[in-house]
């Protein structure tokens, strides 16, 4: 499986996540997006019109979606962390996307000065960190460490993932937000964890 | 006359990569609180500007649009590795960090943090060790810091196995440093490594990185690549330092052996009259 | 008015701060400065309140992570130990750490499933009770304004204090009586719409 990646990118990030949970290899082509924009480039928009990052390649089907990829490798090697039977996952997933488009992209304004509203991404983020906060809160009372019911961590835990924890690099903060720091930590200890820039690993020979 | 800091004021600093001028849209950015607005003509030359259209001092070196928006005193530092001709220079693009100037500056100097924030890459837990290091004042103003070795796991992309690294130092100016390390093919030659800090105000700063490394296999993309993956594993350090503003009184944090070139960073700022981004011995007393 | 100096303030739940976790708040003083807290526990269980900030370069340790009985700050691993003793520098780990490096402790105090700290506190945290301990809601108002709010307010079952985040940030935290965290938690955020759309 051959992996269109950048390190910074937030859903290639996701990608990488799962396939370090699941023990899955990935061929990493690594991409210059900035301040190269090889995802400019006649041979990337062949591959994937829409210009968006990451791409997999797995066999002869090419993906286009981060969600669809984190989707199609639960499926195929590991359908714990796709409950296909809890409606709760699309709505996850849709939080997610809001989520990469408010917090992921204020990221990107406070790091490689990319032009866009950061006081309206940063407001969009903050009335969605407040609420997965009331969530997380209240899953753990009731005995949940995941996003959605149950023992297991899913793709939503990961697609929100890589938006909440590097949200600081966009100036956004999750101090007191407890639940969501807890969480994080649930998240970065899970064996096989990967880590990317911004967010740390359990620290080295503990 | 501005009441900003006439050693900032005065000097030249990087506020745009040329590629990124050439291949984009005009870049909207801020020197020492002033907004600038940098942009390519169909010649692909290069213009900075002051939105409030007061005249400003510009020059184009080693990739990089420089602007001084004072009086200058001396020319755009010169780099004379930036001449030789198998040593192309490879800009990495604006990062900002919200956090000091002289923060950046210091990070970049340090040896210890290599093993942790930069785990896997210029350290490793347990060799974490940092040995005794020389640091000298530079004739011309700066500092050098000398002797400096770290293990490393993997220095740069084309390094295929850990091994030793030594390393040289240098802050030439208040906001530009660099490092010389040796190339993992070519061991007795070594690669340069700039950083430029760009003052967007006191407490914020766009991270400018300039890499002069000899040609080992590696592209420019995996260059760039490598050296922002370094540079955002130290963004979430640098924006989690309180104060933003660098402490120069001896005492305010506390130093150890292994810090000797951050306390002589610190004293040469204090030396030459530092006022931005810094927290002046004096203030503290008051 | 602020923080003051002599009283207690709840800053987290007893629940906020597992084992090996780092929790992170603020508490702000009237002097305007706002003093950033790490929460953590040693492995007995005795709760840390420490001044979120390593000695060494001022890197928050919220950053860092509990290893065994340490908190190890994310920058340069310095280890530090129950009370704030820095027990190892890996820079340089054959040198005896001097003693003068430590962190910040403040006071604790654990009651009624909270956790209360403060600037030289006088005697024992306030009683709030009986209850299960409610999730902190943030408002975007000064402690003053607050305070006057839920005087006003009809929240019956609900015993609550106050924890100023800064001049114009404030914590409500607390115990409902039934343990019904959920509509004790709509009540507040009716509260918190109310007082942030005044603003």
């Amino acid at each position: 499986m051959i992996l269109y990646d950048a390190h910074h990118v937030a859903p290639a990030y996701a990608v990488r996540l799962l396939a370090g949970f699941l023990g899955l290899p990935l061929e990493l082509q690594g991409m210059d997006v900035y301040p190269g924009h090889d995802d400019r480039s006649d041979e990337f928009l062949a591959l994937n019109p829409l210009g968006t990052l990451p791409v997999l390649v797995d066999g002869d089907t090419v993906f286009t979606d981060w969600q669809e990829i984190l989707a199609h490798l639960a499926l195929a090697h590991g359908p714990d962390w796709y409950p296909a039977t809890d409606p709760a996952l699309v709505g996850w997933l849709g939080i997610a996307r809001d989520l990469a488009a408010s917090a992921g992209a204020a990221r990107l304004m406070q790091t490689f000065c990319v032009p866009g509203d950061l006081a309206e991404a940063k407001a969009q983020a903050e009335r969605l960190l407040d609420e997965v906060e009331r969530r997380m809160w209240f899953a753990e009372r009731a005995g949940h460490g995941w996003l959605l019911a149950g023992t297991h961590p899913t793709i939503a835990d990961i697609a929100a993932f890589v938006s909440i924890a590097p949200c600081e690099d966009g100036g956004l903060s999750l101090r007191d937000r407890p639940a969501l720091r807890r969480w994080c930590d649930r998240v970065r200890f899970h064996p096989g964890f990967v880590p990317m820039s911004g967010v740390f690993p359990p620290m080295a020979n503990t | 006359m501005s009441t900003i800091d006439p050693i900032l004021w005065n000097d030249w600093h990087p506020v745009a990569e040329t590629c990124t001028l050439l291949s984009g849209p005009p870049v909207e950015t801020v020197l020492l609180g002033v907004p600038l607005v940098i942009a390519a003509d169909a010649d692909g030359a290069f213009h900075a500007r002051r939105t409030d259209d007061v005249p400003l001092h510009q020059d184009e070196r080693y990739g990089l649009v420089w602007v001084c928006l004072g009086t200058p005193e001396r020319p755009v530092l010169a780099i004379p590795e930036a001449d030789e001709p198998d040593r192309p220079a490879v800009t990495v693009g604006s990062i900002r960090v919200q956090t000091a100037g002289p923060r950046v500056i210091e990070n970049f100097l340090d040896l210890g943090h290599l093993g942790y924030v930069h785990a896997r890459y210029l350290g490793d837990d347990p060799h974490t060790q940092v040995l005794p290091y020389k640091v000298d004042a530079l004739p011309e103003g700066g500092i050098i810091a000398t002797g400096c070795k770290m293990f490393q796991p993997q220095a740069s992309p084309a390094a295929t196995e850990g091994f030793m690294v030594d390393y040289v130092y240098k802050v030439e100016r208040p906001l530009a440093t660099c490092l010389y390390k040796a190339n993992p093919v070519h061991r007795d030659r070594f690669d340069v490594i700039f950083l430029f800090a760009q003052p967007v105000s006191e407490e914020e700063s766009i991270a400018h990185p300039l890499l002069l490394c000899l040609p080992d296999g590696t592209t420019a993309a995996d260059l760039r690549t490598f050296q922002q993956l370094i540079f955002m594993q130290d963004k979430p350090i640098l924006e989690n330092q309180v104060p933003k503003r660098l402490p120069l009184a001896d005492g305010a944090e506390l130093p150890i052996a292994a810090d000797k070139s951050s306390v002589a960073y610190r004293r040469w700022l204090s030396k030459i009259g530092m006022t931005y981004g810094v927290i002046p011995a004096q203030a503290r007393a008051a | 008015m602020t923080m003051v100096p002599g009283n207690w303030y709840a800053v987290a739940a007893e629940h906020d701060v597992p084992a090996g976790h780092i929790y992170r708040t603020a508490l702000g003083g009237n002097d305007q400065a706002i003093r950033e807290l790490a929460i953590w526990r040693a492995s007995d269980g005795a709760v840390q309140v420490w001044e979120d900030r390593c000695p060494h370069r001022g890197v928050r340790f919220s950053l860092g992570e509990v290893v065994g009985d340490e908190l190890r700050c994310q920058y340069h691993a310095w280890r530090f130990a129950k009370g704030g003793a820095c027990t190892f520098i890996p820079a340089q780990p054959d040198m005896k750490v001097p003693g003068s490096i430590h962190a910040k402790a403040w006071p604790v105090a654990v009651s009624a499933g909270l956790i209360w700290t403060g600037v030289d506190p006088v005697g024992e945290p306030p009683v709030l009770g009986e209850g299960a301990a409610i999730r902190a809601v943030p408002v975007a108002r000064p402690l003053a304004e607050v305070e006057t709010a839920l005087a006003q307010a009809d929240l019956p079952g609900l015993a609550l204090t106050l924890q100023p985040l800064g001049d114009t940030e404030t914590i409500v935290r607390g115990l409902v009586a039934n343990g019904d965290c959920a509509a004790a938690d709509r009540a507040l955020a009716a509260l918190r719409r109310q007082l942030e759309c005044v603003a």
